[in-house]
Parts: C-alpha cells; sequence; structure tokens
C-alpha cells in the first residue's frame, strides 16, 4: 500500500492518551546497515566494521545509525498523518545504541490535540523500542491534521501557523 | 574554570554563508535513500501520488544528507587508509561555520529538532544556512558544560524546505 492510497487520519477522530500504529524495522541486518551508510556516504566504520567497533570503539557490536533511526520516526509519523495531514516538528534524543540484529519499534503517543481554524495540531511523545523493549530514541513531534467535514485543510508549502519554536 | 569564554560568547549569532550541495537532487539518489531507509512511500516516483507536491520529492530528512564531498576533495579514505585509528568519518557535520574553540573537551549529541515546511523536489538544488543559534554553560554532576544550539537552514529555489536543530554538549 502507498501513501497515495493510505488512510486519512482526521483530526476530530484522534484522542490524547492514545496511541498511533507502530511501525516495526527489522531485523536490522549487516546489508541493511550496509546500505545506509552507502547511500548517504556514511564512512565511519562503527556502522561496517565490525571488528574497530569492538576491539577499537569497545561498543558491543555494529551501531545502527541515528540517521537511519531518525528516518524511522519520520515515517512513522507521515504514515499515520496521512496524505493530506503534515509532521510539522519531531525532535528527539539518542540516549542509547541499538545495535544490528535488532528490530526496532517506533511508537507515538498523543499527548494534546489543539484546535485552528483550517486544520488541528497534535502532539505526540515518541520513542523507539527494541527485542527487549528497552527505549533508545525518546522523543516528541506535533502534526497538523485536516477536519473531516470542514475547514480549508492543512497547506503546502506548510506554514507555521504561530511563531515557529520548537517546544 | 568557565567554559563559556568571551571568545566563543561572540560566535551567538554568527551565521554562515550559504553552502550550495554539490549535486541536485537526483531520482537516483532518492531511490537509493528511499529503498536504504525501507521507505515504500510512492511520493519519491510516482507523478499521481506526488501530485500534492506538483512532482516527485526526496524523502523530508534527504536535505541533510546531501553535504558531501565533491569532485577535486582530497579523498581522506585513501590518505587514511593505513591508520587503523581512523573511525571513517568524513567532511564536517555543520555546513560553514567555524569550529568552536575549545580544546580537549568531549563531543556529545545533545538532541536533534527538526521543523518541515516543504520537500525538496527532484533537480533542485539544495542550500544551507547555518548560525550558532545560542551557546550557554551549565554545571553538571562532573564539572560545567557547554551547551552549542546550531540551527540550520535548508533551502532550494527560494522555498526553506527545513530548519534542523542540533544541540551538542561539550564538557
Amino acid at each position: 500500500m502507498t501513501m497515495a492510497t493510505a488512510q486519512q487520519t482526521f483530526f476530530d477522530d484522534v484522542a490524547a492518551a492514545t496511541a498511533i500504529p507502530e511501525l516495526a524495522k527489522g531485523p536490522l541486518s549487516e546489508p541493511i546497515l550496509m546500505r545506509w551508510s552507502a547511500a548517504i556516504e556514511n564512512w565511519h566504520r562503527i556502522h561496517y566494521d565490525r571488528d574497530f567497533a569492538i576491539s577499537h570503539d569497545k561498543l558491543p557490536n555494529l551501531a545502527i545509525n541515528g540517521t537511519l533511526k531518525q528516518q524511522f520516526v519520520v515515517q512513522c509519523l507521515r504514515r499515520w498523518a496521512g496524505p493530506a495531514g503534515w509532521l510539522w516538528k519531531v525532535s528527539f534524543q539518542f540516549r542509547a545504541l541499538n545495535l544490528v540484529g535488532e528490530t526496532l519499534r517506533i511508537w507515538a503517543r498523543i499527548s494534546d490535540k489543539r484546535e485552528l481554524a483550517d486544520y488541528g495540531l497534535v502532539d505526540l511523545e515518541l520513542g523507539i523500542l527494541n527485542d527487549v523493549d528497552r527505549e533508545s530514541t525518546p522523543g516528541t513531534a506535533v502534526v497538523a491534521l485536516p477536519y473531516r467535514n470542514r475547514g480549508a485543510g492543512v497547506p503546502y508549502p506548510f506554514v507555521p501557523p504561530h511563531e515557529s519554536v520548537i517546544s | 574554570m568557565a567554559l563559556l569564554t568571551a571568545e566563543i560568547e561572540a560566535l551567538i549569532g554568527m551565521e554562515s554563508e550559504p553552502v550550495a550541495a554539490c549535486d541536485a537532487v537526483e531520482r537516483g539518489a532518492v531511490r537509493r535513500f528511499a529503498q536504504a531507509s525501507l521507505d515504500d512511500d510512492a511520493i519519491y516516483h510516482d507523478d499521481g501520488a506526488a501530485s500534492r507536491f506538483q512532482g516527485p520529492v526526496a524523502p523530508p530528512l534527504f536535505p541533510m544528507t546531501m553535504f558531501r564531498e565533491d569532485f577535486g576533495t582530497p579523498d581522506v579514505l585513501t590518505e587514511r587508509a593505513g591508520d587503523p585509528d581512523f573511525d571513517g568519518i568524513v567532511g564536517a557535520t555543520v555546513q560553514g561555520l567555524p569550529p568552536l574553540p575549545v580544546k580537549g573537551l568531549a563531543l556529545l549529541n545533545g538532541g536533534t529538532e527538526v521543523e518541515f515546511f516543504a520537500y525538496a523536489r527532484h533537480g533542485s538544488r539544495i542550500i544551507a544556512k547555518s548560525r550558532y543559534e545560542t551557546i550557554y554553560e551549565k554545571a553538571g554532576k562532573s564539572g560545567p558544560m557547554l551547551f552549542v544550539v546550531i540551527a540550520t537552514d535548508y533551502a532550494a529555489d527560494g522555498q526553506l524546505l527545513l530548519r534542523v536543530r542540533k544541540t551538542q554538549i561539550r564538557r
């Protein structure tokens, strides 16, 4: 299924304290990490050179790229926002390593919602859990969602509704 | 000892000159990026799916990875091929800003914040501009720490695409 045919999420239908669908990625194998490093031309050896990662940098194993994890967070939120929504803000901290072979589950939960004239804003808390439910990447996000039967919808390009400050 | 010296404080607000990515947004690079990030969104290649954007676009965070080593750049991988301590990191992490004048301080990633305004269309040339948004000192358990917030705007064709704020912790 593509985003073009994805179901649209409407502001009217979401409620605080509810979770959005998780996005699972993995197991994230050596070839998957190598392909990501090559795609963005990042040659940091801890992502593909196991001997260097373990012997030199004293890591337990190859590290999953933080840049790859942030793609997954954005994908999770955009899929939920749907083709007429907009992921406005996202923030995260890399608090713990994730290692090759892990399957990651990106989660988010609605913390608040605010109505504007033409669309609504939804605040979320988010994170990334691994196979043993250890949190590695806590963060927050703000997603703009259209109303079901009112308002002009979410503009593109997105114009922030007020001063553009990440909170 | 205070870490926030007058020399460092003078950097607050300093902006870089605009820096252009060495390549335009190319379909092949977008394809490799999307496949490598396990993202099957059709807006990266299908005109119909991308109608909201007037044509196929790159993944939202793609512009951040566009600043690479151009033709004529010395090849660090070759130069340091015999160095067992070379970690493989090549190029600047912040485009166009002078390095912080600190010596012997560890660098920690204090988090990333991103605002999205538009997506880069195929064929666009990405321009980045960075600034030291704020630098402040806090007391930590093991001594003083500097918090350095660097904001980078990525734009194309006169349209701001995304604004990224990275917090570096130096201690």
